[in-house]
């Protein structure tokens, strides 16, 4: 089984911000929001002895992920590859997961009211190919492999070379987006985008988007032969109206 | 997974497979996009002239998605944010749709649509008219970029020498005509720059990183990774200098200066390459004599940089001799002294024995090519109406001559009147300084065309706009490089059908010919026809290029792998390299270039300069919904203290004004500290004045518009923008 994870090597990085935009074209990711962004950490020193660093962030796939508890559908779940994913038919767009994450990984979409984030680009990598990200970075600065093939450059990286989690004393869930670089480069991205304490959403605002789809569910198991029945007319139905 | 019905796949399949007269040769395959299957068409990105390869997703006439090319042997498969967002471009709602004739008054933006046959009989008309009255060459073409071959094949049979594109004069053209001077060849595009296998990389002013062209992007990312050294001189510290081990933040204007300087300690120390010099150069010992008193204390006087920094670096360099890229720059034209700059670098590069050096400069290696036989083109009498050989000896016709230079003829008729233009995807507006005279003279015109793919300024002006197809609709002439390790052909082939009634150049350039019975000019029949006889000499297979995107050849890149057959490794006047130029001393130029210092800002008054943003290509992609949304204007950057000064703060609204009292429109202020006190950076590119350009207009601000000053190079003729200062006021105050 593998077990997926990503090296953002920051001493190649440029800050050009290709990934951003070829995951917003393999994705539909729309206007305003990213699965994946770059970031400076601003600059550090005086003149003219100064610093300055890119900051790659995504969903981390985190070992122990507050998003996936924090679903109150279940439609945010982890596979036993490490992906996190988002079942779309089960999300409500509440919003808990994207409150949860200490990444600020995870948005709302406008475009379909569901919650979307970096999956690894899982469908290309079933197909063998890398994350859009990873392949279009003109810079080589992003690295995606599994974490278990001792013979691969993230192994590599991660378990000899000293890739970093960006993680804190507090909230360290296990982020498997790891990064190398100097230690001062590190340290000011650390400084500017450390996690943040995941939130908890207030209830009643996830109840309200709850109840819809409980009333639905609840429906589903008391007439659940019809529904079935039902359902499959209708998505069939669906079907030959888009053609 | 997102799955589709059979219905759905059928159709798309036969979309695909209609798409075979679209482009030839194509693979089928399941793209990424929800696995729909898709063709994989090949083509060259046109996000900039860098010309990566793309492999475009397409299902259903629609491309889904563009991804690197992994066969092509300069991008293997990369691509910028630019390229990545060639699909927002495509669909582009604000594109010119329809030919357009103008009904109103020029520049009320008053148009009819009309038909091509209409448009192009129009067209065809009006040249003939212009060629009875006035001669044939009362008409200038302000072309762009490597496609608009047949825009010149179509002037020059129609009888005008004039053409003329930034990319010499408000450009590349003086690093050229200085690397020509002193190796006997331009460094050319893309420039051949050993960055992954250089030892120690030199940038001044080149902010790679923030100017993205990917293969370039790559050899220097893996030029680092392997060890090297890297030395920025620029006032502001640019992503490149995040990364260097020594950040010059020189005083602007006086870059000259410190490559004197460090030649003298390379030259006093003799830390240079002296067998390379003995056997390849001439001039040394002038060269000894002339850097003599170019201390680096001198140097520090002058430039600012610590005289032992400018030691330090110069041993770094010589430590790393030959493997030393110093970059030879790309947008140099900066003070009017640029030529004699970029000798200098030239120089310095011959002292470390890095041209055609691994590591260095690496040299062009020649591709055959097909010819295309034409009748012979006819001979102006008159000659050409910017006159660059008296005004300028070394601005050459085939080096794009002057546009400024086409825009004062328009002014003053002067030596003979110009009376039309053609705008082929050349932004006159905004790529050209001084926007008030190239305004003035558009308004002497009888007839002005734009052939363009979006409805930039220009076109408002116009007698007759053609909306062109956009890269992904449209073949053009291949790419045909001999400034790569590998050289490569690599072709332009649409990956879908035109959308409204747009059209490819070559069928316009081809329809127009044809008007004006200039046929025998365009003797090819097809796009297809048009690419199997470039190609024919060079023994390669039609589908395999156009299913891969891109063929290339064995290389020989550095002096050891040439032969007396391959020509001479320097083919200057002498067949040296010229440390000391004969043709500048012939012209009674400096031979070796000397230190002059540039006009300093008045009081109160800092340096404009500009630069590039990753996301944006000048002013070509600020329209582009997805780059839009990344960047949608451009601050002002001033320093801390020069904030302080004025008692600004980040963030704060507020109006430059030039020198000469004009001033730009209200524009957000950065404040940082690693930067210069006497400066003012921005990207250029913005603050489009087109009201078609809906993301795009009066976004942010043009730094053209505020360069109302130039410094023309007496060499060849290039405007240097980096002569205009500005002020900060405050919203308030302007």
């Amino acid at each position: 089984m593998a077990r997926y994870a990503m090296v953002v090597d920051k001493e190649r990085c440029v800050g050009c911000q290709s990934c951003t935009v070829a995951c917003k074209s393999e994705w539909d990711v729309p206007n305003g929001h990213a699965r994946t962004r770059v970031r400076s950490a601003g600059t550090n020193g005086t003149y003219p002895n100064f610093s300055s660093v890119f900051y790659v962030s995504q969903c981390n796939h985190c070992d122990h992920p507050t998003c996936v508890p924090a679903c109150p559908t279940g439609a945010t779940t982890q596979e036993p590859n490490g992906i996190v994913t988002v079942n779309t038919d089960l999300c409500i767009g509440c919003g808990s997961c994207v409150v949860a994450c200490p990444y600020g990984a995870r948005y709302v979409s406008p475009a379909t009211d569901k919650v979307d984030k970096c999956d690894f680009c899982a469908a290309r990598v079933e197909q063998g190919r890398e994350p859009a990200c990873v392949e279009t970075c003109p810079a080589k600065a992003k690295i995606f492999g599994n974490l278990e093939d001792t013979s691969g450059r993230v192994f590599d990286l991660v378990y000899r070379k000293g890739a970093r989690r960006f993680e804190t004393r507090e909230i360290a869930l296990g982020p498997n987006v790891y990064y190398v670089g100097k230690q001062e480069h590190l340290e000011m991205a650390a400084a500017s985008f450390s996690p943040q304490p995941p939130q908890i959403l207030a209830a009643g605002f996830v109840w309200t988007k709850l109840a819809k789809k409980m009333v639905f569910l609840a429906v589903g198991a008391t007439f659940l032969g019809q529904a079935v029945a039902f359902f499959r007319q209708l998505s069939v139905g669906e079907k030959q109206f888009e053609d | 997974m997102m799955t589709i019905s059979r219905r759905q796949f059928l159709k798309g399949t036969g979309v695909a497979a209609a798409l075979g007269s679209v482009a030839g040769a194509q693979t089928f395959t399941p793209g990424t996009k929800g696995g729909k299957r898709v063709a994989m068409v090949p083509t060259n990105c046109e996000m900039c002239f860098w010309r990566c390869g793309v492999m475009a997703e397409v299902a259903d006439g629609k491309v889904l998605k563009l991804q690197g090319n992994p066969h092509h042997p300069l991008t293997n498969g990369k691509l910028c944010a630019r390229g990545n967002a060639g699909i927002a471009l495509l669909n582009d709602p604000d594109r010119l749709k329809y030919p357009q004739i103008r009904t109103g008054e020029r520049g009320e933006g008053k148009f009819k649509r009309v038909s091509w046959d209409e448009a192009l009989d129009f067209l065809g008309a009006r040249l003939k008219e212009l060629k009875q009255k006035y001669g044939p060459e009362s008409v200038a073409m302000f072309p762009h970029g490597v496609h608009s071959g047949f825009f010149a094949t179509l002037m020059k049979a129609y009888g005008t020498p004039n053409s003329a594109e930034p990319a010499f004069a408000q450009c590349r053209g003086p690093r050229d005509i200085g690397y020509q001077l002193t190796f006997g060849r331009p460094v050319n595009s893309p420039e051949p720059v050993d960055l992954e296998e250089s030892q120690c990389i030199v940038l001044i002013g080149s902010h790679i990183g923030e100017n993205v062209f990917t293969s370039q992007v790559t050899a220097f990312a893996d030029g680092l990774a392997k060890g090297a050294k890297l030395i920025v001189v620029d006032p502001r510290f640019s992503t490149a200098a995040s990364k260097a081990n020594w950040w010059l933040p020189i005083k602007p204007g006086t870059d000259t200066a410190l490559l004197l300087a460090w030649m003298n300690v390379i030259v006093t120390e003799k830390l240079y390459d002296k067998d390379y010099l003995d056997t390849y150069a001439s001039g040394f010992a002038e060269l000894e004599a002339h850097v003599k008193d170019y201390t680096p204390e001198w140097g520090e006087r002058i430039t600012e940089i610590p005289a032992a920094q400018i030691r330090d670096t110069a041993h770094a360099m010589a430590d790393a001799k030959p493997g030393v890229a110093i970059h030879p720059g790309r947008h140099v034209t900066w003070y009017g002294n640029d030529t004699q700059r970029a000798r200098a670098m030239a120089i310095l590069t011959a002292l470390l024995g890095a041209y055609g050096r691994k590591g260095g400069i690496f040299l062009p290696t020649k591709l055959a090519q097909g010819k295309i036989p034409l009748p012979p083109m006819p001979e102006s009498e008159k000659g050409r109406a910017d006159r660059i050989g008296n005004l300028y000896p070394l601005a050459s016709e085939e080096a794009h001559g002057l546009t400024q230079g086409l825009i004062e003829t328009t002014l003053s008729a002067n030596p003979y009147p110009i009376k039309g233009w053609i705008v082929y995807g050349q932004n006159v507006m905004e790529s050209i300084p001084t926007r008030q005279k190239t305004l003035e003279a558009i308004k002497k015109l009888d007839f002005m065309a734009v052939v363009d793919v979006l409805p930039m300024e220009q076109t408002r002006y116009a007698d007759l706009v053609l909306p062109e197809a956009t890269y992904l609709e449209r073949y053009d002439p291949p790419a045909i490089v001999t400034t790569a390790k590998r050289p490569y052909v690599s072709v332009r082939q649409p990956a879908v059908e035109p959308m409204y009634e747009s059209k490819p150049g070559w069928w316009i350039a081809k329809q127009t010919a044809k008007r004006l019975g200039l046929e025998a000019y365009f003797p090819w029949t097809d796009p297809d026809d048009h690419l199997r006889r470039l190609i024919a000499p060079m023994n390669i297979n039609e589908s395999e290029l156009k299913s891969l995107g891109a063929v290339s050849f064995p290389g020989k890149p550095y002096i050891e792998d040439r032969a007396e057959s391959d020509g001479p490794l320097f083919p200057t006047q002498s067949g040296k390299i010229e440390l000391s130029s004969s043709v500048l001393k012939d012209l009674n130029f400096d031979a070796i270039p000397k230190y002059e210092a540039v006009e300093e800002p008045p009081a109160g008054f800092l340096r404009l300069i500009y630069g590039r943003a990753p996301v944006h290509s000048f002013t070509r992609s600020e329209n582009n919904a997805w780059l839009d949304d990344l960047m949608a204007e451009n601050p002002v950057w001033i320093s801390t203290v020069a904030a302080q000064n004025l008692g600004m703060h980040d963030g704060q609204r507020v109006v430059l004004e030039n020198q000469d009292g004009v001033k730009s429109p209200v524009i957000t202020l950065k404040v940082t500290t690693a930067m210069r006190n006497d400066v003012a950076y921005t990207v250029h590119g913005f603050g489009a004045q087109s009201a078609g350009l809906k993301k795009a207009n009066q976004h942010g601000f043009s730094d053209t518009a505020l360069m109302t000053r130039i410094a023309i190079d007496p060499l060849m003729g290039a405007t240097g923008m980096r002569v205009n200062f500005v002020r900060v006021l405050t919203e308030e105050k302007a």
